[in-house]
């Protein structure tokens, strides 16, 4: 990594990645919070229960497996209709 | 990205050839590219989680039998919708 310290161009780029994998993450987080937020804890009370503790750990995981199913079947299509394109093009 | 300065999170763009920043556009692009289509992705996992996760506490954790085709239909005819309306806006343009 030191070897290219010095290198303004890897040096930027890698600036970019960082930025858009954090952005990514906050995004990610975010709508972590929103939707587990909404659906277990529908009455905030004084302290947050073992119940919604573990609702929120059950929420979270589906929400990222629901990320990463989504994710997939998105670039597959978005893939099959860009190689439709290119076939009528 | 200031292109009125040449100092971009303290790199001197000046030390940049011509060839580097072509080279550096090309990954900015991409990048954007690449940032866009995530944006989609957490759009369409918001929409998905509402209509396929039925509503209330969550007890189990990773998505079910029913969840999960139900999510995968879901971004499949979103697409579909999208197309749709595409279509129909090229063809009241005509």
């Amino acid at each position: 990594m030191s070897a290219y310290a010095g290198d303004p161009k890897t040096q930027i780029m890698r600036q970019v990645q960082q930025e858009a994998a954090m952005q990514n993450a906050r995004q990610l987080v975010e709508k972590l919070n929103e939707h587990c937020f909404e659906r277990c804890v529908p009455k905030p009370g004084a302290s947050l229960s073992s119940g919604e503790s573990s609702c929120f750990t059950a929420c979270m995981e589906k929400y990222m497996t629901a990320w990463n199913t989504v994710s997939k079947q998105y670039v597959a299509r978005i893939q099959k209709e860009s190689q439709n394109q290119a076939l009528l093009n | 990205m200031d292109m009125g300065s040449n100092n971009v999170g303290g790199v001197d763009l000046s030390r940049l050839s011509q060839t580097e920043k072509q080279e550096l556009q090309q990954f900015v692009m991409n990048e954007a590219q690449k940032a866009r289509i995530q944006e989609s992705i957490h759009k369409l996992t918001d929409t998905c989680f509402r209509k396929c996760i039925p509503s209330g506490a969550i007890k189990k954790a990773p998505l079910d039998k029913y969840e999960e085709p139900c999510v995968k239909n879901c971004v499949d005819r979103f697409l579909d919708a999208n197309f749709l309306v595409l279509r129909e806006l090229e063809r009241l343009r005509q």
